[in-house]
């Protein structure tokens, strides 16, 4: 779903794999929970258009996401650099960054969490629990925690 | 009795000269003694001979007189006689005193005495007219034999040790002196041997020799083994063997009288050495690993043992210190931790492979997964109403073996990940454990079983490894006795030699002995999936952590009644016995 120029961005998902970027954008419109879901395909294309370089250099980076959705095994920048990234910038630093991926590997969890991140979920197997896990999370992050501003 | 009184001294006497000679000797030499005198005599006895003796007195007045003793002078058979006598009493005394023996010039025994005849064993009968060489031993040399001949042959006395053979064939020695008797022609016509019992000197002096030809062959052994040094009381080294010098590189010179702090190579902490000190000037043997330094500077271990010798007051006097090299060794040793250091490392890394691997497994095998399972669900909801019953079933088909094939990827994972693990021994209480995991099992599922947990031995363990047994084999018997009306599962310990064994006991439905050896293989069942959910690999996992504790874990089949899981473990920890090597860094 592309977003239009001046239009709130709900949700900046970050997520390589198609099929999973599909199912978590279903759970989160079918759930009702956002509709302004920003999917970006990988790690470099987020710090661009966060950032405004390159091909989103004309953006507007005032219009930050509310949260973002952050996928870990990327290709070319990796999961926890773009979150290094974002909590260290200035611009950033403040948005809720929910780590959504498929590894409960402790060393990735504990790198996470020392890097800044918010909440770290680990994506369910199942589709059912994966909706759940999603619909539910977007409900917290969206609806019930109050955001910085 | 004749009236003496007014005569003449002189006149007394059949010799008035010799007399009067005496007197005069007496007044001038003050006395004399030993003059022979016979008075003359009154009747016709003979004339006795006197022996007189005559001394001058002078008394205050500066008057001089004369005294004279006369005693009885023995007669010539009377001389004779007490010649005799005394003769007859040495020979007594020889005779008892020592072994004695008579031999003519030729060696014919002659007489022997008592003493021979009982040293030798021989009766006298035996012995007289025999050649002496009947108590030969065979010992000594013929030069030997012959020097003794010759040497009495000539008229002169032999003196020397001589072993000689009894009659029951055993032996003696005597220290003997042989005396030629000399004829006019000064040539010998008889021997007189005589002889003392030096036997038991001998055997002692032969003893001492082969004790002292011991301790020498053990010194030299020693010397020529080992490395030696001996200090005195205070650490100056009073002796040091060649192979000392060879190490340590120090002549003798240099090292005798030194404090042996010479060769101190300063590894050794403060306290070390203190305690080498304590221990043995107290007495005691210490023993242990040395690092020395050489005269040229470089280093080498010793395998050291330290001996105090002590004085009768039980205080160490010197020190002997016994060496062997150990250098190559040590320098193997050191080696040895290099290599394992090494080897971790590969470990390590190999490791550091398998959970990247792991890792990998997780992550991407779970996404496609994901999708299957997701767009499967997709096509039900959006398109149920354009599916059948029949396509309904086959998209369920499609997402159940998602879900399988989610949790085999859980339990393999899971699998490799325990087998990996350190085993962790600790004291660990089962009842608590137990309780922990039956908790947890009831609380995430739905089970009407009834569980006893009897009370349980505490073992050594690796806490959260057992766990994961416990809590495997406690849902197997809820799940395997979930379809009885009434699913009892007991759990009990008991004590076995060295061990202790536990046992999970359901009353479901059991399973057939015949396969039992199956009942661990990874992904082996023996239930279909139908009957009763599971992977398979839950088993094989609780096989590989009892295992890994060295123990050893089997099921029993109750038939109908129901099964009995049991695993048994070592009740105690033994840490295995390495070399002790000391290394000291």
């Amino acid at each position: 779903m592309q977003t239009m120029e001046n239009t709130e961005i709900e949700i900046l998902l970050v997520e390589d794999n198609r099929s999973d970027a599909e199912l978590t954008i279903r759970a989160l419109t079918k759930g009702k929970i956002a509709n302004n879901i920003v999917h970006l395909q990988n790690g470099a294309l987020a710090i661009d258009f966060l950032y405004g370089q390159n091909e989103y250099t004309d953006r507007n980076i005032d219009k930050k996401p509310k949260i973002i959705l952050l996928d870990l095994k990327m290709p070319k920048v990796d999961g926890l650099e773009v979150l290094k990234t974002i909590k260290s910038h200035e611009l950033t630093r403040k948005i809720p960054v929910i780590i959504l991926t498929s590894s409960k590997e402790n060393p990735d969890i504990e790198k996470a969490y020392s890097l800044g991140a918010n909440s770290y979920i680990v994506k369910p197997v199942e589709f059912e629990g994966f909706a759940k896990a999603i619909s539910e999370l977007g409900f917290y992050w969206l609806l019930l925690n109050q955001g910085p501003h | 009795m004749v009236e003496l009184s007014g005569c003449q001294f002189k006149d007394l006497f059949t010799q008035p000269t010799k007399a009067e000679e005496m007197l005069h000797r007496a007044l001038t030499e003050g006395n004399i003694s030993g003059i022979s005198l016979s008075f003359l005599p009154e009747d016709d006895k003979k004339k006795k001979q006197f022996i007189c003796s005559a001394f001058c007195v002078a008394n205050e007045k500066s008057q001089e007189k004369v005294y004279v003793i006369a005693s009885p002078a023995e007669s010539e058979e009377e001389r004779f006689q007490n010649i005799l006598k005394e003769i007859a009493d040495y020979k007594y005394a020889l005779d008892e005193s020592s072994i004695v023996a008579i031999t003519d010039q030729k060696g014919i025994i002659t007489y022997v005495n008592d003493n021979f005849c009982a040293i030798s064993k021989y009766q006298r009968s035996e012995l007289i007219g025999n050649d002496h060489r009947i108590i030969n031993s065979g010992y000594h040399s013929k030069e030997f034999i012959r020097n003794l001949w010759v040497t009495i042959a000539h008229g002169k006395i032999w003196r020397g040790e001589l072993k000689n053979r009894a009659k029951d064939g055993s032996y003696y020695w005597v220290d003997t002196t042989i005396v030629p008797f000399l004829n006019q022609e000064n040539k010998p016509y008889k021997y007189l041997a005589i002889r003392s019992d030096i036997t038991s000197k001998k055997v002692a002096e032969e003893n001492l020799e082969l004790s002292l030809k011991e301790t020498s062959d053990y010194k030299y052994a020693l010397d020529e083994s080992s490395i030696v040094a001996i200090t005195d009381q205070k650490g100056n080294i009073k002796y040091a063997n060649h192979n000392f010098c060879k190490i340590s590189k120090f002549s003798y010179e240099e090292l005798i009288g030194k404090d042996h702090r010479i060769i101190n190579s300063g590894h050794h902490s403060k306290e070390f050495i203190r305690n080498l000190w304590v221990t043995i000037a107290n007495g005691k043997i210490w023993r242990g690993e040395l690092k020395n330094k050489a005269k040229d500077g470089t280093y080498y271990w010793v395998d050291t043992t330290i001996v105090p010798f002590l004085d009768e007051k039980g205080k160490p006097y010197q020190y002997v210190a016994i060496r062997a090299d150990i250098t190559q060794r040590k320098l193997a040793e050191e080696e040895i931790i290099i290599l394992n250091e090494a080897l971790e490392k590969r470990v390590k890394e190999r490791t550091e492979e398998i959970e990247s691997f792991s890792y990998s497994v997780s992550h991407d095998l779970r996404g496609p997964l994901r999708a299957v399972n997701g767009f499967a669900k997709i096509l039900e909801e959006d398109y149920s109403t354009v599916i059948d019953d029949e396509g309904k079933r086959l998209l369920a088909e499609v997402q159940y073996n998602a879900q399988k094939m989610g949790l085999l990827i859980d339990d393999l994972l899971a699998f490799a990940r325990l087998g990996r693990q350190e085993v962790k021994r600790a004291p660990v209480d089962m009842n608590q454990l137990t309780a922990m995991a039956v908790r947890e099992i009831t609380q995430t599922t739905n089970h009407k079983a009834q569980i006893k947990i009897k009370k349980l031995l505490p073992v050594m363990a690796d806490y959260s490894l057992l766990e994961h047994v416990m809590s495997n084999l406690i849902s197997n018997a809820i799940k395997y006795s979930s379809k009885n009306e009434n699913p009892y599962v007991e759990i009990r310990s008991k004590r076995g030699n060295q061990e202790i064994i536990y046992s999970v006991t359901d009353n479901g439905v059991g399973f057939e002995m015949q396969y039992s050896h199956k009942l661990f293989g990874v992904f082996e069942r023996l239930h279909s999936a139908e009957e009763f959910p599971g992977t398979g690999v839950g088993l094989a996992i609780a096989y590989r952590i009892i295992k890994k504790h060295k123990g050893k874990i089997w099921g029993e089949s109750l038939q109908e009644k129901g099964q009995s899981f049991i695993f048994r473990c070592p009740a105690h920890y033994k840490k295995l016995k390495c070399k002790q090597w000391k290394i000291q860094k």
